[in-house]
């Protein structure tokens, strides 16, 4: 129980540090929401999006602008564990290294639904909608778990390549299209009023993927990073 | 130098299948009914569904392998992984053509949204994605473990990609301009069962044998680079 | 101070048995064995590239052997995370986040290690290598003999048993390199083992216990320091400053 607890301060710590490092230079978050509104902006003039936008893109350019800012996001997260080889020091804990993992998911995870949020009223206010739906969040929160939880478990392999500025979205797009297709579809469903339980399929989709990506961090991130 | 002289078993292989396509190339062309709506073009089926058959078998044979590997930690694993890959590539790329050339007499298009093409294209990307992440790592055995990861991960996400665009499908129907939904449900009889089963077979045949060939092609490379150090 | 046998039993120890390493299919530690005990100050020297970073990454479980068995006071690392706690390392580069400062990076390591009380314990670390100064300033801004000194106070922080140091003295100043000195001077003690790779051994020969030579993927010398003399070789190899 005692090495549990110990399990659970490391993921928290790892967190917190994060969160310190964001806090202290501002590199991240902001850079992610600055990065979603021009993907919004360039989707609006490219695509002739009209300004009483349907509930449907509305969605769809909510979680592509969301998965391009957030692939940003999980680079930026894992170089800066690679200069001064801070990586090295979080493998030194003490605890199964899978903690690293969860760590990292995390904040990962927060930083990305930070920019969901703050996307909300923007696109409400661009499209004449309102974003603003409890079960909307949830989705949110199903959708960003699982495609940060890829996220983080595939930019650590491709730190570990010399093309690791753009290997990320090669490996991860493919692998999370379901996650995005998921995310869209109940997110689509609920802003054209439609009720959760309409949406099951989706949502029981978006936790499937939450776990099986968990597990894989469980079981896989060691390896990746241990030579 | 040892170089390994091919087993007597992949000879037998090499013939069996060269042997086997033909006959069942003539099953399909002179002993399958034509079938009534799509024509001849029909025929194209069963190459296109055994390719893609081909591509997904080799895809579970690839992450089979990457496990093989991170639990032993022995190379030839990776050999087998990398080889099952690169044939899987192409096998996935004979499905798509196939399917397209099937479709565009048929439905008036060369590209159907369809669950089961989409999933073969996005599990190309995700080979193509495979031997980016490989061409840029050092060492092989980084090679070998990060390649493994990728595609025991990838592996995974298949039964997902197809369930959510099926799933997509059902609820934004595609209408063709000739009528239906694009779909490619056709009764067969026992006479084109047959003639499925046998390609089936065959194109396993042909993949086993296909690997096996790039495996030991990947055997006689480590013992010339093992030489050369 | 006697040490009763109880106590010897239980005493670190650090067993390497037969450890290979493969990069590219050739083996750069090739059976390597060394037992260091209790107390020992051992100063690993070799050629450059010989596999002295890469038998001290093992050590500190940051590289996977491809075989062999590491045991820390009869425990196998490689099945206990636990044991981490007990290691101590210096790598090449100081594993430190640049934008923040010297006493968070420690805060940081201090929580990793789940230290109860992390205030204190970050102050003398910090008061012990002489940044107290420099303490609230961003590492970024620290030059490199400061941020091997912060890197000192890291690794000690967790008071360890086993210590690697992986060419500690690569760019420290004298001041530094004083403080390093002085240290590793405290720390040679029973309880601890201290593995030290160097390029240079120079005057570390005086206060060192023993000197392993790695050569050819194995270790080829394991002596006293004072036996030095009895190895011409090594002698040789130790003047040339190769």
């Amino acid at each position: 129980m005692k090495s549990f607890l110990q399990y659970l301060k490391v993921i928290w710590q790892i967190f917190r540090k994060d969160f310190q490092v964001e806090w202290r230079g501002k590199q991240g978050v902001p850079v992610m929401l600055v990065f979603s509104l021009l993907v919004v902006f360039l989707f609006n003039f490219a695509l002739q999006l009209s300004p009483t936008l349907q509930a449907s893109l509305t969605a769809g350019l909510l979680w592509v602008s969301l998965a391009f800012a957030s692939t940003l996001g999980l680079n930026r997260s894992i170089s800066l564990e690679r200069e001064s080889n801070a990586l090295d020091g979080l493998l030194l804990v003490p605890v199964d290294r899978s903690a690293v993992f969860f760590g990292k998911a995390l904040s990962n995870f927060t930083f990305t639904t930070l920019v969901a949020l703050a996307l909300l009223p923007v696109l409400s206010l661009f499209y004449q909608q309102n974003l603003f739906h409890l079960p909307l969040v949830l989705v949110i929160v199903l959708g960003v778990g699982a495609y940060t939880g890829l996220g983080t478990l595939l930019s650590a392999l491709s730190i570990q390549s010399r093309t690791r500025d753009v290997l990320l979205p090669i490996l991860l797009y493919p692998l999370a299209l379901p996650i995005l297709i998921a995310a869209v579809e109940a997110s689509r469903g609920i802003l054209a009023g439609q009720p959760l339980g309409d949406l099951k399929s989706w949502i029981f989709l978006l936790l499937a993927a939450n776990i099986l990506f968990s597990a894989a961090g469980l079981m896989f991130f060691e390896t990746i990073l241990e030579e | 130098m040892t170089l390994h002289k091919k087993p007597s078993l992949l000879s037998i292989l090499d013939i069996l299948s060269i042997l086997l396509f033909t006959a069942v190339l003539i099953l399909i062309l002179f002993f399958t009914p034509t079938e009534l709506t799509m024509g001849p073009v029909q025929k194209v089926f069963y190459f296109h569904v055994a390719s893609a058959w081909g591509g997904m078998l080799s895809f579970i044979l690839a992450a089979a392998a990457g496990i093989g590997y991170l639990v032993t930690r022995k190379v030839r694993w990776d050999w087998l992984s990398l080889s099952s890959v690169e044939v899987g590539l192409v096998f996935g790329l004979i499905a798509i053509l196939s399917g397209m050339i099937w479709a565009q007499p048929i439905w008036n298009t060369w590209w159907v949204w369809d669950p089961r093409l989409t999933t073969t294209a996005i599990m190309e990307i995700i080979y193509l994605a495979y031997f980016i992440l490989r061409s840029g790592l050092d060492t092989p055995e980084t090679r070998a473990r990060l390649g493994a990861v990728y595609v025991i991960v990838s592996v995974i996400t298949v039964p997902l990609t197809f369930f959510s665009i099926r799933l997509f499908r059902t609820i934004h129907p595609v209408v063709i301009a000739t009528g239906g939904d694009g779909g490619s449900a056709f009764n067969m009889t026992p006479r084109m069962l047959l003639a499925f089963i046998a390609s089936l077979v065959v194109f396993t045949l042909i993949l086993a044998d296909l690997v096996w060939h790039r495996y030991r092609l990947a055997q006689l490379q480590n013992t010339i680079e093992e030489e050369v150090n | 101070m006697t040490m009763s046998t109880k106590s010897l039993d239980s005493a670190p120890q650090l067993v390497i048995r037969d450890l290979v390493k493969r990069y590219h299919f050739q083996p750069v530690l090739n059976q390597l064995s060394l037992t260091l005990t209790d107390g020992d100050f051992c100063i690993l020297v070799g050629a450059n590239g010989a596999g002295k970073t890469t038998l001290l990454r093992i050590l500190a479980t940051l590289v996977r052997p491809n075989q062999g068995e590491i045991l820390l006071g009869g425990r196998s690392l490689t099945q206990s995370p636990a044991l981490r706690r007990e290691i101590g390392y210096i790598g090449h580069q100081p594993m430190f986040y640049n934008d923040l400062t010297a006493l968070e990076n420690l805060h940081h390591y201090a929580r990793l290690y789940a230290y109860p009380h992390p205030a204190e314990l970050v102050r003398d670390a910090v008061q012990s290598v002489g940044l107290t100064p420099h303490q609230h300033k961003p590492v970024r801004t620290f030059s490199r003999g400061m941020q091997q000194r912060l890197s000192i106070a890291r690794a000690l922080l967790h008071h360890p048993h086993y210590l690697f140091f992986d060419e500690p003295y690569t760019g420290l100043d004298t001041e530094a390199a004083q403080i390093l000195d002085a240290q590793l001077q405290y720390l040679h003690q029973p309880g601890r083992i201290i593995l030290l790779a160097a390029h240079q051994p120079g005057r570390l020969l005086r206060m060192a216990s023993h000197i392993a030579w790695l050569q050819d993927g194995k270790i080829s010398h394991h002596i006293p320091a004072a036996s030095i003399p009895e190895v011409p070789a090594l002698q040789a190899y130790l003047q040339e400053g190769a």
